[in-house]
């Protein structure tokens, strides 16, 4: 009788270890747009990659991962974001929060995640404010704040005017001497750093500037559905290059009235929407040549996690992945790994480990700053620089980008081209 | 009330409560509504469940103050944003270039918006109808324009964040929030019971008559506006602190069309019909969250069928089924009563057997 | 730029133009703030979109257009009707159903911009500015729709009592127009307009279910400017929104977000000097 008690309890508890406990993320994003599904796509990759190894160990115990799908409309309301987040942690009771995509909605929802002492891995938002005067200057509260992606604001400033670097030298290959820069940039608060960078740069001589000239800044409503006046005054003001600041559905508007109109200028810069799939659809085939900087371009091996996990999703998920998705992933990878060298779930240990974290992922090698943010550089995390070509998304940069004693260059990369009718109006 | 109150005593209040009270299904509800917003945290102190309840009655003063000015007299405000918005930052900015807490800077908001008010009011002595709504509608979209002109000062389309907390905890912030609701629909009661009440009943029925009679229509508008304006911007101010931000979404046409949503599901020209169809719809809305991709369809459809067939609103479809109104002496009875409980009269004729 | 002034203000006119009648007619007659209106444009649109992928743009372009007047009549005639006298009622059911609309266009579609192809590709440059051959077309065609429903209003009988009733409702009741008629007409010229103005911006515009927000604003302004009850006043008001938007957009291009915040500021300042519009009828208290 009580070998047979005590078999049955033994076997019980091996069983108990064996199957562990689960740990709940919450995945949070708009759902019905396109940027928070990614997000979720890119979570439940991860979350089976992990499972199938095994789960994450966590001191002595394993734990499965179990993702749980908070939808925080957080484009139309930002009130609803916040309750829902506060569902997710108190009535869902999730361990982890990854995900996130509005900036103004992350600003009220981190609130939350800080009063309840939840880490929050932001995989959506670029705002620097976000993270930089909040980790920094209360990091008691703050602390639990982490940016997986994208870049923050000042680094794809970075990012987007060394590509403009590029357009500007393929102008200065036809022929004129101080190529002309039209600045479009959309009203928003995010845009308006990288318009004063990027106006002292393009005007400063070389080495450290273009030595070009800013033929004006135009501003639209980030939401506009009509651009043509903007492009018509960027015409007659004789600019051979537009610099694009654009997040905002106006990107679209943009695309397809330029191509129609065959403005002799090249665009590059931050066009979020370009960087979707979709965009030679959406502009009804006049968004060609079209540059903007992207996280994952397809063909192009970042690192060697890049194409497997590009081949994955749209294996999985028949689509090509954006950077919601990369970011979630590496979240997730991240923080079991973090969960591995903490041998805890408490939270404060979770973010001393999470701020050691060295990982290399899809879309490069992910090391922490101070304020937890991404770190931008060679060797880090860049992002690149794509153009639509041939019907496709192409990588055009880094292609030989020297940086200090270092050379950036990736397999796949091919040339920048400028748009056949700029070549024609200002070939020398 | 039957009669004066003479003198106050326990035994009275008992008898208070069976004869006029309870004897009537509105106002046993109404009873059982307070009482479930004062003992609810015995029951559940889950920090979702007070969200939603403290978002609830905080609309709730927003929507009744919507009530205030478009139900009872007529001046049909579809831009009242602007003063739940520009309550909201003022509350900000004043907190965060003076340092003052929000128990100062949400009434100082509230001030801010009255004198926004009143200017908004004085276009209305001019422009009627539907003239006005959009007049109206026009402020919080102008503001919005200022809003995005100065970014360095309003935050741009950020807004403004890491405002100061209304409490220490979700119980205490619900108990601010429910407490600040009950005196703001305590203080519209009072007004919309008084005179002022009546003359405002009146400009909305016939706003030339009521002039004919030599009332100066002027200032009663511009009251209302201005009293409006007040419990709006108190909503507002409270809303930015308990949210912690204060964005252009507090400005945006959504955020003014929603008390007029909630309003008339309840109930217009009444004060009950602003709670009511709060605390309907907002916890409705995040109970749909179960719906997922269906929860904006499944709220919209709920809406157009509800005003559909019940084109008063709620309170009032559900009342008249509940309650009846004695041929003779108009005092309302419940259903269930054959004889009116203050003259007797018969409610139900016999059917009489041939 | 005093010509791209004048032709973007042009083109953007027409579109303003067909919405705004529509919603005047809907007004005048009805008495119904329709605030749908606009979403009756945006699912001409995307029925456009959905129906040019199975055939050729005419047919097309007919069934989205009936598709529509079917929609707004089945409003019409199951939720508005009904309740005429409860007009705060019927502007939350308005609300309701645009917001029926764009969520379950959000849930067919996406909230992925979508585009059809332009019937005209290419543009011309007229005064040394380019413009879309499409948008020329849309004008053109606008032009078009409003000489064709200025002919029915004024030459057709059913066209004078739609024109009576938006004028003074009593008044028309009394000579013999049939409220009811009238109303059904004016729904259904109003919906079949702003169809009209769906098809006619689709192959310009890039569809997304939250395109029906910024033209409501400028089209109830429009009417309000022109004054409620005018049926030219409304185009009246269309025209001056459309060419103050676009001269914001081309002589201050810092502010074009600032667009609609200036329309609207202007039909402020009109409503001070006119409180009833520029054409508005002084409406005596109906009951």
């Amino acid at each position: 009788m009580k070998g047979k008690f005590f078999g049955f309890a033994l076997a019980f508890l091996l069983g108990g270890l064996a199957h562990g406990q689960t740990l709940r993320i919450g995945v949070v994003g708009p759902m019905a747009f396109v940027q928070g599904e990614h997000t979720w796509y890119g979570a439940t990759l991860a979350s089976e990659e992990l499972n199938q190894a095994g789960g994450i160990q966590v001191g002595d115990r394993r734990y499965r991962v179990e993702l749980v799908r908070v939808d925080t409309n957080e484009i139309t309301s930002v009130t609803d974001a916040t309750t829902a987040v506060e569902r997710a942690i108190t009535a869902q009771r999730v361990d982890f929060l990854i995900g996130g995509f509005r900036s103004e909605a992350i600003l009220a929802m981190s609130e939350v995640a800080a009063d309840y002492k939840k880490v929050f891995i932001i995989t959506g938002a670029a705002l620097d404010g976000i993270l930089a005067g909040r980790v920094d200057r209360n990091y008691e509260r703050f602390k639990y704040l982490f940016r997986v992606s994208p870049n923050k604001s000042s680094d794809l400033a970075r990012t987007s005017l060394l590509l403009l670097g590029e357009v500007v030298q393929a102008v200065r290959q036809l022929g004129v001497q101080r190529p002309r820069v039209a600045i479009l940039a959309e009203r928003a608060a995010w845009a308006d750093p990288l318009v004063e960078t990027a106006s002292r740069l393009i005007t400063t001589p070389p080495p450290q500037g273009y030595g070009a000239e800013v033929a004006g800044v135009w501003r639209p409503s980030a939401t506009a559905t009509d651009v043509t006046p903007e492009l018509n005054a960027i015409r007659q003001a004789q600019a051979q290059v537009i610099y694009t600041i654009l997040s905002g559905p106006v990107g679209v508007p943009f695309g397809r009235d330029w191509g129609r109109l065959k403005i002799p200028a090249a665009p590059v810069g931050i066009n979020v929407e370009a960087q979707q799939e979709t965009w030679l659809q959406a502009t009804d085939g006049l968004g060609a040549y079209v540059a903007t900087l992207n996280t994952l371009a397809p063909g192009v091996a970042i690192t060697p996690k890049t194409i497997p996990f590009i081949s994955k999703f749209q294996a999985r998920f028949k689509r090509f992945p954006i950077y919601t998705a990369s970011g979630a992933y590496a979240a997730l990878h991240i923080l079991a790994e973090a969960l591995n060298r903490a041998g805890t779930l408490e939270a404060d240990a979770v973010v001393k480990a999470l701020e050691a974290t060295n990982y290399v992922g899809p879309s490069g090698r992910i090391v922490f700053d101070k304020v937890h943010d991404v770190t931008w550089g060679p060797g880090y995390t860049t992002g690149l620089g794509v153009q639509w070509v041939g019907g496709r998304m192409q990588a055009f940069w880094p292609r030989d980008w020297r940086v200090g004693n270092q050379v950036v260059r990736y397999a796949g990369v091919r040339p920048y081209e400028l748009p056949p009718w700029v070549v024609e109006a200002w070939r020398r | 009330m039957t009669g004066p109150l003479r003198v106050w005593s326990l035994p009275w209040f008992f008898l208070y409560l069976r004869h006029e009270v309870l004897a009537l299904p509105g106002r046993a509800i109404a009873l059982l509504f307070l009482l479930f917003l004062l003992l609810f945290p015995l029951f559940s102190q889950d920090p979702y469940h007070l969200r939603v309840l403290t978002l609830s009655a905080l609309f709730a003063i927003y929507a009744a103050s919507w009530d205030l000015l478009s139900g009872y007299t007529g001046q049909v405000s579809l831009g009242h944003a602007f003063f739940f918005g520009l309550s909201g930052y003022a509350s900000a900015i004043l907190g965060r270039e003076l340092g003052l807490p929000p128990g100062l800077t949400i009434p100082l908001g509230a001030l801010l918006a009255t004198v926004a008010g009143v200017l908004v009011g004085l276009p209305s002595l001019r422009v009627k109808g539907p003239y006005l709504s959009l007049v109206t509608l026009a402020f919080p979209i102008i503001a919005l324009g200022f809003i995005f002109l100065f970014p360095g000062f309003t935050g741009g389309e950020l807004g403004l964040s890491g405002l100061a907390r209304l409490g220490g905890s979700r119980l205490q912030e619900y108990y601010l929030v429910v407490g600040v609701m009950l005196a703001a629909l305590y203080l519209m009661w009072r007004l919309t019971a008084s005179r002022v009440g009546l003359f405002f009943h009146a400009i909305r029925e016939d706003e030339a008559a009521v002039r004919m009679v030599g009332v100066n229509t002027v200032a009663y508008k511009l009251l209302a506006f201005g009293a409006s304006a007040f419990f709006a911007g108190l909503a507002g101010g409270l809303y930015a602190h308990y949210l912690r931000v204060a964005g252009p979404d507090s400005l945006s046409l959504f955020t003014s069309i929603q008390p007029v949503i909630w309003t008339v599901f309840g109930g217009i020209a009444t004060l009950y019909g602003p709670v009511a169809g709060t605390f309907l719809l907002v916890p409705l809305l995040e109970a749909l969250r179960v719906a997922e991709e269906w929860r904006m369809v499944a709220f919209a459809l709920l809406i157009l069928l509800v005003m559909r067939f019940l084109p008063q609103g709620v309170v009032r479809g559900v009342l008249d089924r509940l309650e009846e109104e004695c041929p003779r002496c108009k005092a309302r009875n419940a259903f269930t009563r054959r004889r009116c409980r203050v003259c007797g009269v018969t409610l139900r004729v016999k059917e009489v057997r041939a | 730029m005093l010509a791209a002034v004048l032709v973007n203000g042009l083109v953007l006119s027409g579109i303003y133009g067909m919405l705004a009648l529509g919603f005047a007619l809907t007004y005048g007659v009805a008495r119904i703030l329709n605030l749908a209106h606009t979403a009756f444009y945006m699912a001409a649109a995307y029925a456009l979109f959905f129906f040019l992928g199975k055939m050729g743009f005419l047919p097309a372009a007919l069934l989205a257009a009936l598709l529509v007047l079917l929609l707004a009549f089945l409003a019409y005639h199951l939720f508005l009707e009904p309740l005429r006298e409860h007009e705060a009622t019927v502007l939350i059911v308005t609300i309701a159903l645009a917001l029926l609309l764009q969520e379950v266009l959000l849930l067919l579609f996406g909230g992925h911009f979508r585009s059809v192809p332009a019937l005209l590709p290419g543009f011309t440059e007229i005064w040394g500015v380019r413009v879309a051959n499409q948008a020329l077309l849309a004008l053109g065609f606008a032009a078009l729709v409003l000489l064709l429903t200025w002919a029915f209003l004024k030459g057709t009988r059913v066209g004078l009592a739609v024109r009576a009733a938006a004028q003074d409702m009593e008044a028309a009741e009394l000579v013999g127009v049939s409220l009811s008629r009238a109303g059904y007409w004016a729904v259904g010229l109003g919906a079949l307009l702003a169809a009209l103005a769906g098809l006619a911006v689709t192959p310009m515009a890039t569809l997304e279910p939250h395109m029906w927000t910024p033209p409501l604003l400028v089209v109830l302004a429009a009417v309000v400017l022109g004054g409620l009850g005018s049926l030219p006043g409304a185009l009246l008001g269309a025209l001056i929104l459309a060419f103050a938007e676009v001269a914001v957009v081309n002589l201050v291009p810092g502010g074009a977000f600032l667009r609609t915040a200036v329309a609207l500021a202007v039909l402020v300042l009109v409503l001070v000097f006119r409180p009833e519009g520029l054409f508005g009828t002084g409406f005596a208290e109906e009951r």
